[in-house]
């Protein structure tokens, strides 16, 4: 095992492979609190890369009802009754990674499901934590709470699926980070699905190999983002490129967010991924729950989200999700107006801090009819 | 009436007596797999001639050295039996097994077999566990999985799972007429594997496959599989036929050496977890 540096737990850590980074680093930030679980980002990957056979099951990106929705089955709970205590100091993590707590002839510490895990891709959908008693209803400030937590593959800096592939059939492309498995050599042996912990790779039956998101690389090598991120109704997505958190820029949407704001938050960090799929988290879910699903900078990042209406330069980023095809690389604001632009710093979008609004009477007195909503 | 009946129950009880008899136990041989030589091959595990074959209890081991390990034991022996022709090579390989493992799925494995000779004959071999850089090992791979749809399981996630039901795959459109140049080139598009070429997709039309190593994680397709075998499973486990050319170098009346390794399904024994055998010495027999 090698020593790698891991920015999200503060330290050090062993990896199967030494520290290397690609040229620029595919990440993306999902808005939590913007998702209404539609699934057409889940509809969207499904139609457009998983509709052959022996892909039946498998959903590269999906969406699930937290506290009680998995995909597969118990796929966070698993790990972490595995992995035993996970603390923090500080921002420091001090108990092991998945790397560090692997048993003895093993790479990584994972668990396998079992095909009926991946049966029931809607548990839980829509039930809320706790109980909900007879006659309760809405009535201002409850307990009763539940959100939408959508997943791809986090194309990880230190992936679990690569590192525990024994044929070296899985790789990190080095233009952009996206981690992929090469179908010409996998052997299906299914390592990567016992090792990745969000449980992101999938056997296919029918050509023996393993699959995964490939985060829409034809469309990243054109400059657009993925196909789960132009179709998403509630524009919770943005794709883009991440740096270390030395050299972060703001004027990088994706660094702006996670390394200056720090509003978006990697999933489970102290499994030592390094995930690269950052969530600004649920504003109304209890603070333990969130601090064991985001880490430490829980609260920080609440108390930005929050505030993010006083923010001109935060709701002015958040207003440019879902507003373009193309990948933000780099954005400002001007006054009321929030700019994107490309590689080349070429103007793609443009979008007001706040849309206009404009008030239709509901009664046409020219036409002497009422107005429907399609009228 | 009665009478008779009795006469054919004892004719029938002293035949199937006399018919086990009549199978003959090979003999043992611990200390190498001694190729018999016939100037026919064995086509089938049952043929009569292994009844006469020397018969080497291959003791299995935990393959404890490079990860993922296989930390607990699982198939003991496997028994090794084999006839040249003095141009390819014929093993018996049987081992117990008390669960049939022939499906793939999430969390599911084959039952599997391989044997492993050096691809040049020396006096030195390459180290048994794969070969090494530069000093390549011959393997030659059978799986059940394989075996069911050379048996005739359809290539369907039906014949899987019985009780599924797909709407709609695009590469059976009904604007593509089923089996056009065209569909199946569109079928290919959808099974990444099979269009990259990889044998793990298929299809397939014989139960093993022929691999070069040099080394824990280097097994790439040889340039063809010219190997042949096919699986039977029983109550007492498998018996496994597989034929392959000599490797170069190796003479009738030579000697060299094999190695082999048995995966068993139901442990979820799959690629680097399995059990092996260090090289077991192999003479070769000659027509003189």
């Amino acid at each position: 095992m090698a020593r790698v540096y891991n920015w999200q737990i503060g330290r050090e850590m062993s990896y199967w492979y030494p520290e290397r980074h690609p040229k620029r680093q595919f990440a993306a930030v999902f808005d939590t609190n913007k998702c209404i679980a539609c699934q057409t980002c889940t509809l969207a990957c499904k139609t457009t890369w998983t509709s052959g056979k022996g892909q039946e099951y498998m959903l590269w990106n999906n969406v699930e009802t937290k506290p009680y929705g998995f995909y597969p089955l118990g796929w966070d709970l698993n790990l972490l009754e595995k992995l035993g205590a996970q603390n923090w100091d500080g921002e420091r993590y001090s108990g092991r990674t998945i790397f560090e707590a692997a048993q003895p002839g093993e790479r990584v510490l994972g668990w396998r499901p079992d095909e009926i895990d991946y049966a029931n891709p809607n548990v839980g959908e829509d039930d809320c934590a706790g109980g909900v008693e007879k006659g309760a209803h809405f009535s201002g400030v409850h307990d009763s709470w539940f959100f939408y937590l959508a997943r791809i593959c986090n194309h990880c800096t230190y992936p679990a699926c690569l590192s525990s592939c024994p044929r070296g059939a899985i790789y990190k492309r080095p233009e952009d980070g996206i981690v992929l498995i090469d179908q010409g050599r996998c052997r299906g042996y299914q390592e990567c699905i016992k090792a990745c912990p969000y449980k992101k790779t999938f056997y296919n039956a029918m050509t023996g190999t393993s699959e995964k998101c490939i985060a829409c690389f034809p469309k990243i090598e054109m400059g657009m983002q993925p196909q789960c991120f132009v179709n998403c109704i509630g524009k919770i997505r943005c794709a883009g490129w991440i740096s270390k958190p030395e050299n972060a820029k703001r004027d990088n949407p994706i660094d702006f967010l996670v390394h200056v704001k720090k509003v978006a938050l990697p999933l489970f960090p102290q499994f030592g991924l390094e995930p690269n799929v950052y969530y600004i988290p649920p504003v109304n879910v209890p603070r333990d729950f969130l601090l064991q699903m985001f880490g430490p900078n829980i609260d920080a990042a609440l108390e930005t989200y929050r505030n993010a209406p006083r923010d001109k330069d935060l709701s002015g980023l958040l207003t440019l999700f879902g507003s373009t095809e193309q990948i933000v690389s780099k954005w400002s604001r001007v006054g009321e107006q929030v700019m994107g632009y490309d590689d080349s710093g070429r103007e793609i979008i443009r979008v007001p801090l706040t849309e206009p609004t404009h008030i239709r009477q509901a009664f046409d007195a020219a036409r002497g009819v009422a107005r429907t909503n399609i009228s | 009436m009665k009478a008779r009946n009795i006469v054919v129950v004892a004719a029938i009880l002293i035949y199937a007596v006399f018919a086990g008899c009549g199978k003959k136990e090979p003999p043992i041989s611990d200390s190498e797999v001694k190729a018999v030589f016939e100037k026919t091959l064995p086509s089938t595990v049952e043929d009569r001639t292994w009844e006469r074959v020397p018969l080497h209890p291959a003791k299995l081991l935990l393959q404890d050295m490079v990860e993922p390990r296989l930390m607990q034991g699982s198939t003991s022996f496997v028994r090794v039996q084999a006839v040249t022709d003095g141009q390819k090579i014929a093993f018996r390989l049987t081992w117990n097994d008390s669960t049939l493992d022939d499906v793939p799925g999430p969390g599911r494995f084959a039952d599997a077999v391989a044997l492993q000779m050096p691809a040049s004959t020396t006096a030195d071999v390459p180290a048994p566990q794969m070969g090494e850089t530069g000093r390549a090992v011959e393997i030659t791979y059978w799986s059940a999985i394989f075996q069911a749809v050379v048996n005739g399981r359809k290539d369907d996630i039906q014949a899987i799972y019985p009780r599924s039901a797909v709407d709609h795959y695009p590469f059976e459109a009904p604007s593509l007429k089923p089996g056009s140049a065209a569909q199946q080139e569109m079928a290919k598009r959808y099974a990444p594997a099979r269009s990259l070429g990889n044998q793990m997709a298929g299809p397939r039309t014989v139960p093993v496959q022929d691999l070069l190593a040099e080394g824990p994680g280097t097994i790439r397709p040889a340039e063809k599989t010219l190997s042949s075998g096919s699986g039977k499973y029983s109550r007492d486990g498998w018996s496994v036929l597989l034929v392959r050319p000599l490797p170069n170098g190796a003479q009738p009346g030579g000697r060299t050496q094999v190695a082999f390794a048995v995966w068993e399904g139901s442990h979820q024994e799959v690629g680097s977890r399995k059990m092996r055998t260090a090289w077991v010495p192999l003479s070769l027999g000659s027509s003189r």
